[in-house]
């Protein structure tokens, strides 16, 4: 322990204060937290900005916020929550976790890690205070399609901001995808073969490639949209002899792989949790890791399924729906497989299993409504109505946000060294879970009924009305159970410390303290096998019996 | 954990779903559970289609969320000590061939059903007996639909057909998407600029069906509503020729212009212009209308370029009806 010391890098006195350390620090653990928890800030006040809308749709002809607050509510709202929250908290989680999980010492380029996190920071921001620009936040929704988010339509420097705040972002995301790669390509603790990483770091390995194939991609479309309202050109200005169309191509052609961007490492922390709380290895390794690849793979080919009203040609509209089918087998096989992995087991009903077990519920429920959106015929029935909204928050909240719980309850002891509460934390799985449905259920029936989405009122009452209400209080309920996330990690600060592996836990991280040191490990075993910390337990009982 | 907390959310959770079940059958109508009663072959496909799917759905749903319960209820720890491991069973390849492959045919099935029903979904019937399809020119515009019959007469928000005749619906934009969708009639069809799309319905019921925008346009996106107004063919006939050209002036100012201007131009979401000169001025008023207005750089000093595609007979009716009606100033008896 006394040989630490010597290596320690040298460090000026003023970077060893208590926030000048974090806005130096390059360690991947440090950024990893600092990710986390700016990220969750900024799902807390997309949050706000989501019952804000409930509260407004809660009944007919409501004035709770004007027309246009409405729309700068889900512009901003779903904007922030994919590209502030869900995808770089997954970075955040990805960087504390992939080098502890593959034995390293850091990432491949520690000081673009940080860079690429205050970029992610000040993108953030910038969204956030485009609400205070000449004419308000962007009003085009998170898709930005023109003509609407053309000059001439959407006026005022918000939709400019929204871009900045875009492309800040996506530089954070590529270089983050950059690292990741690196890191698992080249820096894996002896004996750790690509059957024996994490199926976690299998997720974030495709996820950082798809992050590195389609951010250019928006980039691009971005890039021409602020052309267009800036400079003059017309792109995507139809009487000019643009093409409204090209935009919505290569923004689906980013924006469908960036659902699986959202949801594979959600799926990878569920491969983690549910083998761990069921006592049982993950049942098929390696379909869950190929599937995973497979995934990613269709997911590039799927993108005109957002565009099944517009018109295109038939055999195109028949491509992507039976692409969009087959990219439904390899998550089956996923579900199937962790279903086995419970099979004969020995389930303990911690909080992270209880997300984990709640994500299959859920997000089955998620997958088949989406067999519906898929049959394009049907699609011309449901699209842009509630029903998708519901499909979707079924995916993206029902899938990442439950499996990103799993997560944080699961990894919270090592991140933090403090356990969390299991009683409040249990307190609010079922606030959320019985909220997530009341909120989110009943928007496939308002959808069937006809509501369209980004729909700032309506007029009906009867079975919208109840139904709006019905979601609304869901909403509420969802959010009571959130706070009580946030007392519970006040609360764990003078909670019981967490010892190196409170869960019994298979992979490398748990081998270290809780927090790790900054150097992670003093040293580590040959891996064997997927799970090396069983294989441990295993010689250790071995050779005290 | 106690297991009394749990059971009763549980019961709630029931007992929630029961009472939302029960509102819906309580209700006319399918609740929410299918799209709404299609009063068109085209829509009825797409029932059809929505129904066949629910098929396996329900059944993949049952079978998932039924093993899972059952597996967490059979395997639970039931005291048994942490450290109990599991039979370290790592897959069974068979068993995954088989729920890889069941899936491949399900899809297969669905994907077969869906090629089955699609011509008749999207193809316009030729409809020879009845001379053709009537064909409809809908322009979308922020905020209202504008409607052009084969005989030149024009209608605002309100699409009038003859029952069971197979209409062909050509859809434009005129500023930025729009998507038309009339649920009883069939799926939606987007209005993209320079981008025309069809469809087509032939209505079964004379009635009246409403249809909603649906994609976002912009501010007022919500009150962009249609209405499909079905009527006997001698109805259509009457209307289509006299009626539509003399109500034509009233249906542009409240389809067009009260929307935000109010229903007597006293204002609203837009400005009081009731008392506007420009509004008889007819050379100023066709420019306003044609370029729309967006000067000091925010969305509530924009207007939308309403009368684009407009002909001179749409604007002097229109003009007619300002002058006649919602003209206000002082010296016109206002």
């Amino acid at each position: 322990m006394a040989a630490r010391a010597t290596v320690e890098p040298y460090r000026p006195d003023w970077r060893q204060g208590r926030v000048m350390s974090w806005i130096t620090t390059v360690d991947h653990k440090r950024i990893g937290i600092l990710y986390t928890v700016t990220a969750l800030v900024f799902f807390a006040v997309a949050g706000i900005l989501a019952l804000l809308m409930r509260a407004q749709l809660a009944a007919p002809d409501q004035e709770i916020v004007t027309k246009n607050s409405y729309n700068e509510l889900f512009t901003i709202h779903g904007t922030a929550m994919i590209f502030m929250f869900i995808v770089p908290i997954w970075a955040g989680l990805a960087n504390f976790l992939v080098p502890l999980m593959i034995g390293a010492r850091d990432v491949a380029f520690p000081r673009l890690n940080a860079v690429s996190y205050w970029f992610f920071l000040f993108g953030g921001i910038t969204l956030l205070l485009s609400f205070l620009a000449s004419g308000g936040a962007s009003k085009s929704g998170w898709y930005g399609y023109p003509p609407l988010s053309e000059n001439f339509y959407s006026p005022g420097t918000g939709q400019d901001l929204w871009i900045l705040s875009i492309h800040l972002v996506g530089i954070s995301s590529l270089l983050g995808a950059i690292n990741f790669l690196c890191t698992i390509h080249n820096m894996r603790a002896p004996g750790m073969s690509w059957m024996r990483i994490p199926l976690f770091v299998w997720a974030v390995e495709i996820y950082s490639a798809l992050l590195l194939l389609v951010i250019p991609v928006i980039t691009i479309a971005l890039t021409f949209l602020l052309l267009d309202r800036q400079v003059g050109t017309h792109f995507f200005i139809p009487n000019e002899g643009g093409d409204a169309i090209l935009y919505q191509h290569l923004f689906w052609f980013f924006g469908h792989p960036e659902v699986y961007i959202i949801i594979l490492p959600a799926m990878g922390i569920i491969s983690e949790v549910i083998p761990v709380f069921s006592r049982k290895p993950i049942f098929g390794y390696k379909a869950i890791a190929f599937s995973t690849v497979a995934i990613g793979f269709y997911s590039m080919l799927v993108w005109a399924h957002h565009m099944f009203s517009v018109g295109l040609p038939n055999f195109l509209n028949i491509f992507f729906m039976l692409s969009s089918m087959v990219i439904a087998v390899p998550t089956g096989v996923k579900i199937f497989n962790w279903i086995a992995t419970t099979w004969r087991g020995n389930l303990i009903f911690d909080t992270a299993m209880l997300w984990a077990l709640g994500f299959i519920a859920v997000f089955t429920i998620g997958g088949l409504s989406g067999i519906y959106v898929a049959a394009f015929p049907v699609d011309w029935q449901l699209t842009d109505t509630y029903y998708v909204v519901a499909h979707m928050h079924y995916v993206l909240f029902g899938g990442a946000v439950f499996g990103l719980f799993a997560g944080l309850f699961y990894w919270w002891p090592k991140m933090f060294g403090r356990m969390l509460s299991e009683s409040l934390g249990k307190a609010q799985f079922w606030l959320v879970f019985v909220g997530f449905n009341l909120t989110f259920f009943p928007q496939h029936m308002l959808g069937l009924l006809g509501m369209p989405r980004r729909n700032y009122t309506y007029h009906e009452h009867g079975l919208w009305y109840a139904y709006n209400l019905i979601s609304s209080i869901g909403a509420g309920i969802m959010a009571i159970g959130l706070l009580l996330f946030l007392i519970n990690i006040f609360k764990s600060r003078g909670g019981p410390r967490a010892v190196n592996d409170p869960w019994l836990g298979d992979t490398l991280e748990w081998y270290t303290t809780s927090p790790p040191p900054p150097h992670n490990f003093d040293r580590l075993p040959y891996i064997t096998s997927a799970r090396p910390l069983r294989d441990l337990r295993r010689r250790i009982e071995e050779a005290g019996a | 954990m106690p297991p009394p907390v749990r059971r009763k959310i549980f019961v709630l959770v029931l007992a929630l779903g029961a009472a939302l079940a029960l509102v819906s059958v309580a209700h006319t109508g399918n609740g929410g559970f299918a799209p709404p009663e299609p009063k068109s072959p085209n829509a009825e496909r797409i029932n059809d289609s929505y129904n066949w799917i629910s098929i396996f759905a329900l059944a993949i749903l049952v079978l998932v969320e039924g093993s899972l319960i059952v597996f967490v209820i059979k395997y639970r720890r039931r005291g048994r000590p942490r450290t109990a491991e599991g039979p370290q069973t790592h897959g069974a390849t068979r068993l995954e061939l088989i729920w890889t492959a069941i899936p491949v045919l399900i899809l297969a099935a669905i994907a077969g059903f869906i090629f089955y029903k699609l011509p008749g979904i999207q193809d316009v019937p030729k409809a020879e007996a009845q001379g053709g399809p009537l064909r409809i020119r809908v322009d979308a515009h922020q905020f209202y639909w504008r409607f052009t019959y084969p005989n030149g007469a024009v209608s605002i928000d309100e699409l009038h057909a003859p029952v069971n005749r197979v209409v062909r619906v050509e859809i434009h934009s005129q500023d930025v998407d729009h998507s038309w969708w009339v649920p009883q009639l069939g799926g939606k069809f987007d209005a993209i600029p320079e981008e025309p799309t069809k469809t087509w319905f032939r209505a079964e019921e004379i009635g009246t069906y409403k249809g909603k925008c649906g994609e976002f346009c912009g501010v007022f996106h919500a009150e962009m509503q249609a209405r499909v107004r079905v009527e006997s063919q001698d109805e259509f006939d009457a209307w289509v020729e006299r009626t539509a050209r003399q109500d034509l002036g009233r249906n542009e100012w409240v389809g067009v212009c009260a929307k935000c201007h109010g229903l007597s131009g006293n204002g609203g979401y837009g400005p009081a212009i009731a008392n506007s000169s420009l509004l008889i001025q007819p050379q100023s008023l066709r420019r306003l209308l044609l370029e729309g207005q967006n000067t000091s750089g925010g969305i509530e000093a924009y207007m939308p370029p309403v009368g684009r595609g407009w002909t001179g007979e749409q604007f002097r009716a229109l003009e007619q009806y300002l002058k006649a009606v919602v003209y206000k100033a002082a010296g016109n008896g206002g």
